[in-house]
């Protein structure tokens, strides 16, 4: 026996096709395939929120208080003042079931409607409120998202997303978390759309209360200003909320079709003692 | 071409010995896969799935030793060993490696 | 948003350096692997040549570990998903098995040859797979040494 050593002239243990045209084929499949799945499971979740009826989902959610998960609530008068203000809409809505606010103490200037009846205001927004207007305004926007069940919608479809990716990709992958990332993108012209139906149903609960819409840019036009200088056109895509000077230009528009009255709002710490804590 | 696990090829007389060859391969089953066998684990029972995966990885772990000792110009290897490891999870990781030699 | 640039950024940095390293880790295998033909290395149990001239024998390993960039960790999940050959990880495992294969030889440069080569290979991550790829191969072998070192390959 002799030895006679030689090489392999090339190496057949691997694949000599490109790294980089896999990856693209396999990301476009693995979006693709989410996207579509989602899509169809989406629609699944608004057929279903047409079965439940508004006395069943406030039964469901009646032991569930979800607005613990934002944040401390402060409870003071202030808290019984919007109750007492959400109360006093009710002549201008149909809403059923009962509504309760809860104020959580955040930097964050938002509001949210959960399941249940729940509101969730950020004491942020009532410290940049002007007026009292502009505070039923973002109140009756929250009413809008009720009567538009997109409380469910949005629950049902982030519960929807959530269970896509970790089935996909594992709970805590770096590509579930661009899945997630990708996929919020999606979700968001699709609530930017819900958001423009709230806008809509919460002006009409306004002409009904004050017999004028005045006020109802106010919150928008605070935030304006505060963003004003920073943030680029770019990052405005991504928002949830239609761009801010869309919104406000929407909602002159929509006043003058219906014909509402542009009148005087009243200060907002004429009504609310606001505290400096908050 | 020859292939044993034993030091030769019964009946023949190795006359070259070229030194070691390999072939490795990783492979994956799909999701789908993957999800049939964490029931089937509730259960037990053969794992269809898995079995069919590590059979495919070890076919094409050896056609590409095979490959490889061809282009050494062997006609036979002997004494051919396995050896599997996991680096990803779900991933089936076979290599295989032998002597090529001539045999006559 | 943040979050798919920082992956983006991680995933293009990965793939530039990741195959910069592997096209020099191949280069100096290839060259090693030239150095070192002449030594047999044989995976079976006998040695080549006459038993009689051997002066001693030791047993010699090499090993190493190797992990996968960002990038192909990144196609290696997404290779899970539909199934199929994991690209990704074929050069990680071919790299370390050669490398692992001339640390031995390395090791014992003036063994005339080395019989019954085994590899092993292990996971040193496996725990948290979907985090570090990386493997650990280990290769190990019987050297032999000839009385009269200046021997050339033996003829049986």
């Amino acid at each position: 026996m002799k030895y006679q050593p030689s090489l392999p002239e090339h190496n057949d243990n691997v694949s000599h096709h490109h790294p980089v045209r896999e990856f693209v084929i396999l990301i476009f499949g693995v979006v693709g395939l989410v996207v579509i799945s989602f899509l169809i499971l989406g629609l699944f979740v608004d057929q279903a929120v047409n079965y439940i009826s508004p006395e069943d989902e406030a039964q469901l959610f009646a032991k569930v208080d979800l607005s613990g998960a934002f944040g401390d609530e402060e409870s003071s008068t202030t808290q019984e003042l919007l109750q007492q203000l959400i109360d006093s809409l009710g002549r201008c809505h149909n809403i059923l079931f009962p509504l309760t606010v809860h104020l959580i103490k955040s930097e964050d200037i938002n509001a949210l409607a959960l399941p249940g009846g729940d509101i969730v205001i950020f004491s942020a927004l009532l410290k940049q409120l002007p007026s009292i207007n502009g505070l039923t305004f973002v109140l009756a926007h929250e009413l809008g998202h009720f009567k538009n069940r997109d409380h469910l919608r949005s629950m049902g479809r982030g519960l929807v997303l959530a269970a896509l990716i970790t089935y996909f990709a594992g709970a805590n992958s770096d590509v579930s978390q661009m899945l997630a990332s990708s996929m919020t993108l999606g979700q968001t012209k699709y609530s930017q759309s819900r958001e423009s139906k709230a806008d809509e149903t919460a002006l009409d609960i306004l002409n009904c209360y004050y017999g004028h819409v005045g006020g109802a840019t106010d919150l928008f036009e605070t935030l304006q200003q505060e963003e004003e200088g920073s943030g680029s056109e770019l990052f405005h895509y991504f928002d949830s909320h239609p761009e801010i000077q869309k919104r406000i230009e929407m909602i002159h528009a929509l006043s003058k079709k219906q014909g509402y009255q542009v009148g005087e709002t009243q200060p907002l710490n004429d009504h609310f003692a606001i505290q400096d804590t908050l | 071409m020859f292939v044993t696990n034993i030091e030769d090829v019964p009946g023949k007389t190795i006359t070259v010995c070229h030194g070691i060859v390999s072939g490795s391969t990783v492979r994956a089953k799909h999701m789908g896969r993957d999800i049939m066998a964490s029931l089937k684990n509730i259960f037990g029972g053969e794992l269809k799935g898995y079995t069919e995966l590590l059979g495919e990885s070890r076919e094409q772990a050896i056609e590409r030793m095979k490959a490889q000792a061809l282009q050494m110009g062997a006609n036979a290897i002997v004494n051919v060993r396995f050896s599997t490891s996991s680096v990803a999870a779900g991933a089936a990781e076979i290599y295989v490696y032998g002597t090529a030699v001539n045999v006559e | 948003m943040e979050n798919i640039a920082v992956i983006v950024i991680l995933v293009s940095l990965g793939y530039f350096f990741g195959r910069m390293a592997e096209n020099k880790h191949y280069q100096s295998i290839r060259e090693r692997e030239q150095a070192f033909l002449s030594l047999p290395t044989t995976s079976t149990k006998k040695p080549m040549g006459n038993i009689d001239h051997i002066s001693h024998v030791q047993l010699v390993h090499g090993n190493v570990v190797i992990s996968v960039d960002y990038f192909k960790r990144f196609l290696a999940t997404l290779r899970n998903i539909f199934g199929g050959p994991i690209q990704a990880y074929e050069t990680l495992l071919d790299r370390a098995r050669r490398e692992a294969v001339l640390r031995l030889k390395e090791s014992c440069p003036d063994a005339n040859q080395i019989i019954n080569l085994r590899l092993e290979t292990s996971s040193i991550s496996k725990g948290d797979s979907e985090r570090i790829g990386s493997v650990e191969v280990l290769a190990y072998g019987t050297a032999i040494y000839h009385q009269d070192s200046n021997a050339q390959a033996p003829i049986l």
